[in-house]
């Protein structure tokens, strides 16, 4: 009796956090305690991303691999290279080729050339993410794509094609073929395209904790920088497409720029009932506690060009809070999120 | 039928790319072989840690060392990787209640699953299960129902989730074409064995991080019977390859241009109990000293385990371990 009444009623914190999930991170963001800084439940600032961990190329069989981490969302990323060879696809589209060898050198340092056409309706790449790996409880194996990795996957690859990301000049393989006798002229035949690289762009998730699009979009950014695609050639008397297994005659990808992805949620107290709050936080880089709470999500697509800021993509959805100035607050986070990511993908491209 | 779940690719299909290197004459190419350096009976190092996820209720990774430690991945120089190695991952998920459609149950109930990911082999795997995966599966199940106590959860089922990133190749990529390890209407699949006996032990590490009570701790271990390269004496007739055949453990298939039989076997070392015991091929006269090697391989991956799950454990009961940690001390210093 007497030690049952010197323990106060109190349970621990994992059984608020199940039994009253808003009050719970309520009584985090906004302590009644004024001098308690308002954190989240997992200890972070309402701004604050968690410091992503980058380790490339350990995969034996990728051309380019990278393992993300995010606190404890933990993602596998790896990018193979297959062939699709020109003469099998029906209703190629037309190629506007450079003439010469020179020209191809100098249009891959101009941007403006429009060949996402020939990437998309080819198919050229194929990010697929598999959440069923028994990464969280929610995501056993044994069952179809979940709706969550499906709209995933699409979301990935609309961004790859929408940043422009990878150049078709990168993913073709050219073959001259040799002149023949009847034309005396000097002019070479001119190149033609023999087959293309399809990327096959494969996510794992290993461990989920909240924010699967911005650590697999890391991952994939990882991966695609450290690519490095094997020199191929068609070989006229074997006819078939050779490459060589040298990786110094292989051959990086030249990215355009490097998008960042950070996505933020709204937390709303006021709409469960019972909870008298009218104030909403904006929480950055949320994890799967806080994405269970909350119904709105924004995720800004930034890169730098020259130095200057750019939105890439916005996506918003689940809610009306965001407005202009909500939306120009997480732009600005998202830039600062942009060097966070920076350092590290640095780092790892040496 | 395309999966239209998933972001398929070219309908046309794509082809995995031919290195020029591998379609060179095939003597040639038998210079290259990886070539097993470590003894017969020694096994390739083994990485285990627990908990790497931490949003399931018991989880273990393991790898094997890469045999050629001194040019790491990062630094290749050819893009045909030719010996293999094992990255696995497993999560456990329960116990938990099974749904109440269910019918009564009265021990656990133990599902597994073993899934190679599109990048674990040289050429792409599908995501839709197949039936190497299937049988995998099975074998796991059965060597890890002999080890849980199954009736202190009547009621209740747990997920076995083993996910292979990198697995153990069948044969060297010189013995595509050229049909060696059995490559060409030969046995073959001699890497499904190592991935099972890996994934053993892995999901053994991960059992006892979910803290699910077991009898013992099971390990896998494979051994395997092989004959001498061709390459190295090169006047070897058919009729001394059985003389020359000897049993190794822990083989890695690339490094064997001929591999005879191999066994894998879940092994308890206390209770000196084989829970799963799986052979392929004609191990002929030396088939129960291929057990007893298997067993020797399972008894060495046991000394890992237990010291991955020793650390597990003082990270979850740091006051625990350390008094058994200083009884331990006390004996080594009167011993």
């Amino acid at each position: 009796m007497a030690s049952a009444a010197s323990q106060p009623l109190s349970f621990p914190p994992e059984i608020f956090a199940a039994l009253t999930p808003t009050p719970f991170l309520l009584a985090h963001l906004n302590p009644s305690n004024p001098k308690t800084p308002s954190l989240r439940a997992n200890g972070r600032k309402a701004s604050q991303f968690r410091t992503p961990t980058i380790n490339t190329n350990s995969l034996t069989h990728c051309s380019g691999s990278a393992v993300v981490r995010l606190g404890d969302t933990a993602v596998v990323c790896g990018v193979r290279g297959e062939i699709l060879l020109a003469k099998d696809i029906p209703n190629a589209p037309h190629v506007e080729l450079p003439d010469e060898e020179g020209d191809a050198i100098s249009n891959n340092n101009d941007d403006d050339d429009d060949d996402v056409t020939e990437i998309t309706s080819l198919n050229l790449l194929v990010p697929n993410i598999e959440l069923a790996t028994g990464c969280s409880p929610a995501h056993l194996p044994g069952n179809p794509p979940s709706t969550l990795a499906q709209s995933l996957s699409q979301r990935l690859l609309s961004l790859l094609n929408t940043t422009r990301l990878i150049r078709a000049s990168d993913l073709r393989i050219m073959y001259r073929p040799p002149t023949t006798s009847d034309d005396d002229d000097d002019t070479p035949p001119p190149l033609q395209v023999v087959a293309y690289w399809t990327l096959y762009i494969d996510i794992l998730m290993i461990s989920l904790d909240g924010n699967p699009f911005d650590s697999a979009w890391g991952a994939i950014l990882s991966a695609l920088q450290n690519t490095i695609l094997p020199k191929a050639w068609w070989d006229p008397d074997l006819e078939i497409l050779l490459c060589s297994d040298r990786v110094s005659e292989g051959k990086k990808l030249k990215l355009r720029g490097s998008p960042v992805a950070s996505t933020f949620v709204v937390f709303e107290p006021g709409r469960e009932k019972g909870v008298q709050e009218q104030r909403t936080w904006i929480l950055a880089d949320p994890d799967s506690f806080e994405e269970g709470l909350c119904r709105e999500s924004v995720t800004v697509v930034v890169d730098y060009v020259e130095g200057v800021g750019r939105v890439r993509r916005i996506e918003k959805g689940g809610g009306v809070v965001v407005g202009r100035d909500e939306l120009g607050y997480m732009t600005k986070l998202a830039l600062g999120r942009w060097s966070q990511w920076d350092v590290v993908l640095q780092e790892e491209m040496e | 039928m395309t999966d239209r779940r998933r972001i398929s690719g070219p309908s046309v299909g794509t082809a995995p790319p031919i290195f020029s290197s591998t379609i060179v004459g095939a003597e040639k190419a038998q210079l290259k072989r990886p070539v097993r350096t470590r003894k017969p009976s020694e096994l390739r190092k083994i990485f285990l840690k627990t908990g790497v996820t931490p949003s399931a209720s018991g989880s273990a990774y393991l790898e094997l060392e890469f045999p050629s430690p001194s040019t790491p991945s990062s630094q290749k120089k050819t893009f045909l990787s030719p010996s293999s190695t094992l990255k696995l991952t497993c999560t456990i998920h329960g116990p938990k209640p099974l749904p109440r459609s269910s019918p009564y149950n009265p021990s656990l109930l133990l599902s597994t699953t073993i899934k190679f990911s599109p990048f674990a082999t040289r050429y792409r795997r599908g995501y839709i299960r197949d039936t190497i995966e299937r049988d995998l599966s099975a074998h796991l199940e059965t060597a890890l129902r002999g080890v849980i106590i199954g009736d202190r959860w009547p009621k209740c089922g747990v997920d076995v989730v083993v996910t292979v990133l990198e697995g153990e190749e069948d044969r060297w990529c010189g013995d595509e074409l050229g049909g060696g390890s059995d490559g060409v209407g030969g046995v073959g699949g001699w890497g499904s064995m190592g991935v099972l006996a890996g994934a053993v032990t892995v999901a053994s590490a991960a059992l006892v991080d979910a803290g699910i009570d077991c009898v013992d701790l099971v390990t896998g271990g494979v051994a395997a019977v092989v004959g001498r390269s061709r390459s190295l004496g090169g006047k070897a007739q058919q009729g001394d390859d059985e003389d020359e055949s000897f049993v190794v453990l822990d083989p890695s298939p690339p490094e064997h241009a001929e591999i005879g039989a191999a066994c894998v076997v879940a092994y308890l070392a206390e209770r000196d109990e084989i829970t799963e015991l799986w052979s392929k091929g004609d191990a002929g006269v030396p088939a129960e000293e291929l057990v007893d090697q298997a067993v020797a391989a399972a008894k060495a991956t046991r000394n890992v385990l237990v010291e991955a799950i020793l650390e597990t454990a003082k990270l979850k009961f740091p006051d625990a371990v350390l008094s058994t940690g200083k009884s331990g001390g006390d004996i080594d210093m009167t011993g």
